[in-house]
């Protein structure tokens, strides 16, 4: 990203990022020098058919896993240098993860699937408070006690939302979120991440919809591992209709 | 992660699977109940082997004649008569057996009973009058035979309450003042004992007692003035290896034997005869123990089993969890946890289990092969192994599958379906 303006300092900075898997015998390269940058508060969808890479960049980003080389700093953090354990806090701490398939844990109450990553973050008081307000905060507050199994699907996903959010994270990090929701969830889901990014939530989409993608406000286009296009969307959808 | 957070996951994991949960922590429940009824039974054995032994008498020395040797060859156990009234005499004297009370000599002799149109076999013993005090008989009613009686070889008898019960119909005060034949000869019964309750070594009830002048004179037949045994009273229970060592001694003397290995009599103490038994008991209950413990360890793989099962239906979970960042250790301790709960809880509901079966065998005093089954005693060590066992039965077969689930890749896991 060069727009020679002197932007705020770079959250997210990715530079000459590979990705190589084996399977059995292939090596698959599944991201072949990768450059991304991403400034706080933006609104960012990577886009890519799939076989893109762009689970694999994803992935990365997320901290799931560790670039072959290349180099990737989070917040000025070289992820390559961390271990385990330290990986483990960056995503509990740093990165709220939105899942296409939603991703809540069965048999435990959307309040208590919230709470969990503050459970992990051994964070001991106000634990249900922080929860129940991240819940408010999606809309939900009426529905804590509700187990993943009697909630649809633009519930669970709102849900999720909330147990991203609920760490107060760097980055929310949304894998398709709207691809098992039919389109009005769809809407209300997207709107819903709009507006957090008005607050000032930094949200990377990762999506293969142009209508999806429409909502952010800049596009990174992938194609066979190489980001082929990086530029501003050009008419934003909008969260309130006028 | 706080324990008592790993805790509440553990127990939100196994309540969503109730019924194998269940049945998990049935393997254990049973093993550790099996552990627990068994070892009780073989105590209760134990314990009920040293009660019988204790009411032979208390603080007592047998001394028996040894195997006599005829031209190099061992002629068997009891078969010489080398104790003699002699040798009852030198011990009773308390100059030289100052830890001696009485020593009384036995002389046996079994022979056929009878009453009117009843008869009954039971072992007839001749004694002195010191018989009741040594063996720890009370006499219930009429009295035992006087000192008088074993001068005059008077034919009178003292019986037990199993011959009482088969002669008398159990009438104690109906068999005082009758006469019954031993071996065809009159005795006049004298005085009954009361019953000493007690099974297993020899039923003890099942006895008559006369002097022993009357014994040689009229029931052992040809074999002269026979001691089968001497049997000594010590003053306490500390003096009894004392006593058997006085006794020794006083009877090699009396022998003219130097050589101690060389005595004609076996000396055989009420600790002697307990040790043994007590050996015996102990093997029984280790045996018990470990046919049971096996079972446990069953149990343990059964757990190891289901721990791998839940392991890999969960993976989405554990990625989920992974991902919203749960460290390897927290992974590691939720499915620990969640094994070591289940089999500490079936060790606690077998414990329970275990303990309520000793006690209602207790209660209901079960026959089996014609015998009664010694009642269990539950023992609090044998309780506190098990639970320790069983919750390190969790550990043990939990080790593996929590590895597993805490080494899951968190992107192949959130990908399992």
């Amino acid at each position: 990203m060069s727009d020679g303006l002197p932007g705020p300092a770079p959250l997210i900075e990715i530079e000459a990022v590979t990705k190589v898997y084996r399977m059995g015998a292939v090596e698959v390269q599944a991201l072949k020098g990768v450059d991304l940058q991403v400034a706080e508060g933006e609104f960012i969808a990577i886009m890519g058919a799939s076989g893109s890479g762009k689970t694999t960049l994803m992935n990365v980003i997320g901290c799931l896993d560790l670039p072959s080389a290349g180099r990737y700093l989070l917040e000025g953090v070289d992820v390559r240098q961390l271990n385990d354990n330290q990986l483990a806090a960056i995503r509990n701490r740093k990165i709220g993860f939105v899942f296409q398939s939603f991703n809540l844990i069965p048999r435990s109450s959307a309040v208590h699937n919230v709470e969990m990553p503050l459970i992990y973050a051994g964070v001991t008081g106000g634990r249900r408070e922080r929860a129940l307000a991240a819940l408010e905060s999606v809309g939900l507050g009426d529905r804590a006690r509700h187990q993943p199994s009697e909630l649809s699907g633009g519930q669970q996903q709102r849900v999720a939302i909330a147990r991203a959010l609920v760490t107060e994270p760097a980055i929310l990090l949304a894998d398709e979120p709207t691809g098992n929701l039919d389109s009005e969830s769809s809407v209300e889901i997207m709107r819903l991440l709009q507006e957090l990014n008005e607050e000032g939530r930094t949200v990377v989409l990762i999506t293969h919809e142009d209508e999806v993608a429409a909502f952010a406000r800049r596009v990174v286009r992938l194609k066979d591992g190489l980001v082929v296009r990086d530029e501003p969307t050009i008419a934003r959808a909008s969260g309130v209709t006028a | 992660m706080k324990l008592f957070e790993a805790l509440a996951l553990a127990i939100a994991g196994l309540s969503a699977n109730r019924l194998r949960s269940g049945l998990t922590m049935l393997g254990i429940l049973i093993g550790v109940a099996a552990v627990i009824l068994l070892v009780a039974v073989g105590n209760g054995t134990s314990v009920q082997v040293q009660n019988q032994v204790q009411s032979l008498g208390s603080n007592i020395v047998y001394i028996y004649p040894s195997s006599a040797r005829v031209g190099g060859v061992s002629q068997g156990f009891g078969s010489a008569q080398t104790l003699t009234q002699q040798d009852v005499d030198a011990l009773n004297d308390h100059s030289q057996a100052p830890d001696i009370v009485t020593a009384i000599p036995v002389a046996v002799a079994s022979g056929q009973m009878a009453y009117q149109n009843q008869n009954w076999f039971a072992s007839t013993s001749g004694s002195t009058q010191d018989f009741p005090q040594v063996r720890n008989y009370q006499v219930s009613n009429g009295s035992f035979f006087t000192a008088g009686d074993v001068r005059s070889s008077a034919k009178v008898v003292v019986l037990g309450q199993t011959v009482v019960d088969n002669l008398f119909g159990g009438d104690p005060s109906a068999a005082v003042g009758k006469t019954i034949k031993i071996q065809r000869q009159s005795f006049r019964v004298v005085g009954t004992f009361a019953a000493k309750g007690s099974a297993g070594l020899g039923n003890q009830d099942n006895v008559a007692v006369v002097p022993i002048s009357s014994a040689w004179a009229y029931l052992t037949g040809g074999r002269g003035k026979n001691i089968g045994q001497i049997v000594v009273q010590a003053t306490s229970s500390d003096s009894v290896p004392a006593a058997q060592q006085e006794a020794t001694q006083i009877l090699l003397n009396r022998h003219n034997i130097g050589d101690p290995t060389q005595a004609d009599f076996q000396t055989q103490s009420q600790q002697d005869i307990l040790s043994t038994f007590s050996q015996i008991t102990g093997a029984l209950t280790v045996l018990l123990g470990s046919i049971a413990a096996i079972s446990l360890v069953v149990g343990g793989i059964g757990i190891m089993n289901i721990m791998l099962v839940t392991v890999t239906e969960r993976t989405r979970e554990i990625g989920i969890r992974k991902a919203i960042g749960a460290r390897r250790s927290d992974i590691l301790l939720q499915f620990l946890i969640e094994s070591m709960f289940l089999s500490g809880l079936g060790g606690l509901l077998g414990i329970l289990v275990g303990a309520g079966l000793a006690s209602w065998l207790n209660r209901t005093s079960l026959q089996i092969a014609g015998g009664a089954l010694p009642p269990p005693i539950v023992s609090v060590p044998s309780v506190l192994l098990a639970f320790g066992v069983s919750v390190g039965i969790g550990l043990f077969f939990g080790i593996y599958p929590a590895n597993r689930a805490a080494a899951l890749n968190p992107i192949e896991a959130l990908r399992y379906e």
